[in-house]
């Protein structure tokens, strides 16, 4: 599974992601703060996992004293290879934290022999 | 799982390899490049703050994605509103393959002084989506107050 930036052209935030496995499960989180469920799309086409959005920083006017925080659009992009199945993929955003679990295939699993 | 070759093709001719160059440095060298929206990561000890003023209160808002409202402190000393607390991972088991792992762990503390004198009796913090968002009261005397002109 790799990530890719395809944002030549456009500023696009990258939010910061983890990847991990563990029996089975692939379990990709990306942060994102203060985006809601409705700000989001996941969509899958092909090999490609895409997670694209809108962050809005839903703060009154005022005058800004500070600012660190941006408003911005994301998207990040994972290419995902044959032996994940595309069928059974999970999201729970919470916390500002989007969860993605994705199985690996059973045929892709390693497999133990035993000797006879 | 087998990981994705990153797909670097053997460039064709110069000009080629100097248009790669350019892509890693611009990279490298982009703001971006760093994930904004985090927060955490780009400041490595500190959350991304913003502080903003309306007309009768001060709003503090910082990114703490996957930071559980317990392990979190906001305390107001004079005019410094802190904000502490611990970012907790989960736990790593031994079979656990990490592929990729930008996201950061560990604790965190930001202090912020607040320009005018805040009404410290007058603070409500709420956290939702990962964002923290802290309204301080200003006094009564801090205000803009509005004058009223007499009509002769």
């Amino acid at each position: 599974m790799e990530t890719r930036e395809r944002s030549a052209n456009l500023r696009l935030a990258n939010p910061a992601c983890s990847i991990a496995e563990d029996a089975g499960l692939v379990t990709v989180k990306v942060e994102m703060p203060g985006v809601s469920k409705e700000a989001l799309e996941i969509k899958i086409e092909g090999n490609e996992l895409s997670v694209s959005g809108n962050r809005s920083l839903n703060a009154p006017r005022g005058h800004y004293i500070l600012k660190e925080r941006r408003a911005e659009a994301f998207k990040k992009f994972f290419t995902m290879d044959d032996s994940i199945s595309r069928d059974d993929v999970d999201a729970v955003l919470a916390d500002g934290i989007l969860t993605l679990k994705l199985k690996i295939k059973e045929a892709a699993k390693p497999r133990r022999i035993e000797i006879a | 799982m087998d990981l994705v070759k990153w797909d670097n093709p053997a460039p064709k001719d110069l000009w080629d390899a100097f248009d790669g160059l350019r892509g890693e440095l611009d990279r490298a060298l982009d703001p971006f490049r760093i994930p904004s929206a985090a927060g955490l990561l780009d400041r490595a000890t500190a959350p991304a703050v913003d502080v903003l003023e309306t007309e009768d209160e001060y709003l503090v808002m910082a990114d703490l994605p996957g930071v559980d409202k317990h392990d979190l402190e906001v305390s107001v000393t004079g005019s410094l509103l802190s904000i502490k607390g611990d970012k907790k991972g989960e736990r790593d088991s031994e079979k656990r393959k990490i592929f990729r792992k930008e996201t950061w762990v560990g604790s965190f503390s930001r202090t912020i002084d607040l320009p005018a004198q805040i009404d410290a009796g007058k603070i409500t913090a709420e956290l939702k989506d990962g964002v923290l968002t802290v309204r301080i009261a200003k006094r009564e005397e801090a205000k803009t107050k509005l004058i009223a002109i007499a009509a002769e």
